[in-house]
């Protein structure tokens, strides 16, 4: 699998973290006070608390838990019960490669040289949670494959799809930047509401 | 099902609380629970009676033969302490990460913040911990933690001194500084009824010296700490709790719950435990 | 002013958020909703015959309908009332009677079709996200403008403590960002189950 849309940019501002999840994959992703996303495997080391309910202080991404402070590598770089312990090489979250373009955060969880998608100018309208398996939201526009689908509408969107679990998926939407998103945002409203409505 | 694990007396009802008869689970079997000319009974799925304790303000039962009585709390019964019927709280975790939770002083400053513990007083020293062979428990003694407001009968911060035990595999009692009577402890439990391996109903139970607080502030005072510890419970990955070293990192300040861990493996008591790295 | 409260109800949580809010300080009195059903004995009851909290006491009114408290408290703070309020303060009751009861089947096993509690709460959750996600395309972060009513102190409890009842606020970034918006204000106090800010606090 490639590149994933996880989220919108303006969704994630900076010295957020959210959680997120791409197939069996927990993710927590986070934003730094300078504008850097992270995509991390959503679990501290230490007691498997997941860092997505964790907070970001500076440029550390600290568990909710007991406070564990982990470094843009992933790495732990301060535990709070031991102030003056330097804490061992050994204990970091496994991190995933994660960028954004087009004001989508994209990650994939393989090492990739394939291309970001094209956005063919679209700007970003909004995440809309859908129960409905990403192949069959594909299925269901002709798309061979989902990780982008242009919709022939009178809205010219293209939905960047993320696979979240057999039933469900999370559409990030794009549209030219001269539709008015309120109109682009219902119409996507009743269009869930049809697909959902669909005998699987 | 082995025998390991249904010899243990396990807590299903608070006896203040039962009424109409109450359907319930014990390690994933459906159990009820009910009371008669005021005594109460526990019947299997077959309408088979259970053993009955009654201790503690609760009911225990156990679904095989335990080889050992349940086990006591002497400080609890000396006079002058009010005894405290917290109620139930369910939560979605095994219940061995529970009781571990409870052992845990590490979390206060960020879960219980400015009650049990606030920043930047975050440091754990060293405290002692063994498993008591001749009783087959685990202790933890000398745990000292700065708090700010350690009891609702605490007015200002202090180092409170705690001692953790484990007296069944389910089951912790905490001894703690008591604010207004230096030299005594105050005396909280947790007991957790396993519904499954992956979801159980939590009894706190408390015996304190506090003559100021009302009931109602007292029992408000545990469940406001119990349902901050709640959504922690919810979010560890995974639900159940991994005995074998590799998949969490402990540190010396997680040495109560290291011994725990090593104790359940001890006894081979996996109730809710994950053995190998899923 | 007393405050019968319960430290676990999401409604009462509103009354003692919206006073620190706006900084008025409230005489808490504890009731033992559970396990004792205190709310239901006769000494409570007498007070509020519904046998429900939160109630507010101030000298002879007694007030036993959250969203009145919220008028009430705020009856000096017009920076608090917009004219949309009543709108959200309806919500915030549908709210209530699908996560909010959802929260205490699953924390307190209260009986509840629960399947059906949360399929309420998570239709009432996308309509909550279209209307803060529509609101922030016109650059505004809480319910009815730019500046949090008591619409959003109102609704922001339950919402906030869906996760308690078993469903998720993942898939919701526009109420993810108004949460945290509200977790933000000046005087902003928590609940078990709502953290404050950590990362504003004591830089390590």
């Amino acid at each position: 699998m490639n590149w994933v849309a996880v989220a919108l940019t303006e969704d994630v501002p900076p010295g957020v973290v959210i959680p997120s999840r791409i197939e069996d994959t927990d993710l927590a992703i986070w934003c730094t006070p300078s504008g850097r996303y992270h995509a991390w495997s959503d679990r501290c080391p230490h007691r498997g608390m997941r860092l997505s309910h964790g907070f970001v202080r500076g440029d550390t991404l600290a568990c909710i838990y007991h406070g564990w402070q982990y470094n843009e590598e992933g790495a732990c770089d301060y535990i709070p019960a031991h102030p003056k312990l330097t804490p061992p090489d050994t204990i970091c979250v496994p991190t995933y490669t994660c960028t954004e373009a087009g004001g989508v955060i994209w990650v994939s969880l393989n090492k990739t040289d394939s291309a970001l998608p094209a956005l063919g100018g679209r700007k970003p309208v909004r995440s809309l949670p859908i129960n409905l398996s990403a192949n069959d939201l594909a299925a269901h526009f002709g798309a061979e494959d989902y990780t982008t689908i242009a919709v022939v509408s009178d809205h010219d969107v293209l939905i960047a799809v993320q696979p979240c679990t057999d039933n469900a998926c999370m559409a990030h939407v794009l549209a030219s930047p001269d539709k008015d998103r309120t109109t682009v945002s219902r119409w996507l409203e009743d269009l869930r509401a049809t697909l959902e409505g669909m005998p699987s | 099902m082995t025998a390991t694990i249904d010899n243990h007396w396990y807590p299903v009802a608070m006896i203040s609380g039962i009424q109409a008869p109450r359907e319930t689970l014990l390690l994933g079997k459906k159990i009820t629970v009910g009371r008669e000319r005021g005594t109460c009974w526990v019947k299997d799925a077959s309408g088979n009676a259970l053993p009955t304790v009654e201790r503690f303000g609760h009911l225990w039962t156990s679904p095989g033969q335990p080889n050992r009585d349940l086990f006591t709390i002497p400080e609890a019964d000396s006079p002058g302490r009010r005894l405290v019927d917290v109620g139930s709280v369910k939560v979605k975790c095994s219940p061995l990460r529970a009781v571990e939770n409870f052992l845990d002083i590490a979390h206060f400053p960020f879960v219980h913040t400015d009650i049990l513990g606030a920043e930047p007083h975050t440091e754990v020293d060293r405290y002692d911990v063994k498993i008591r062979e001749e009783v087959d428990e685990v202790w933890a003694t000398k745990v000292k933690f700065f708090q700010p407001q350690a009891a609702k009968s605490a007015e200002g911060g202090i180092t409170t001194e705690y001692m953790y035990r484990v007296p069944a595999p389910t089951c912790s009692v905490l001894y703690k500084t008591c604010p207004p009577r230096p030299g005594e402890w105050d005396v909280i439990t947790l007991f957790v009824q396993p519904l499954t391996d992956e979801w159980c109903e939590v009894w706190p139970w408390m015996a304190l010296y506090d003559d100021d607080s009302t009931m109602s502030e007292m029992v408000s005072f545990q469940q406001l700490i119990f349902m901050q510890d709640r959504s922690i419970l919810e979010n560890q990955l995974p639900r159940k709790l991994p005995l074998d070293p590799g998949m969490e990192v402990p540190t010396q300040a997680d040495m109560t719950s290291v011994a725990y861990r090593r104790w359940l493996k001890k006894i081979g008591y996996t109730y809710g435990a994950q053995l190998v790295a899923a | 002013m007393i405050l019968y409260d319960y430290v676990l109800s999401a409604s009462c949580y509103k009354v003692r958020l919206m006073a620190a809010l706006i900084g008025k300080t409230l005489s808490l009195h504890a009731v033992n909703f559970h396990p004792a059903q205190e709310h239901k004995s006769p000494e409570m009851l007498a007070l509020n015959p519904k046998g429900t909290l939160p109630i507010l006491q101030d000298g002879d009114t007694v007030l036993t309908d959250s969203a009145d408290i919220l008028r009430h408290l705020t009856a000096e703070h017009p920076e608090w009332r917009s004219p949309e309020d009543d709108r959200w303060l309806a919500f915030a009751s549908d709210l209530n009677n699908s996560l909010g009861l959802a929260r205490l089947h699953d924390v307190i096993s209260y009986e509840a079709d629960i399947e059906k509690a949360r399929a309420a709460g998570v239709a009432a959750l996308r309509k909550l996200e279209a209307h803060l996600t529509e609101q922030r395309f016109d650059g505004l972060i809480f319910l009815t403008g730019k500046t949090p009513t008591i619409a959003d102190i109102a609704c922001f409890p339950n919402t906030a403590l869906a996760p308690d009842g078993g469903v998720s606020l993942d898939p919701y970034p526009s109420v993810r960002l108004w949460m945290r918006a509200i977790r933000s204000l000046p005087g902003f106090i928590e609940m078990p189950g709502i953290h404050r800010l950590h990362e504003l606090a004591h830089p390590a």
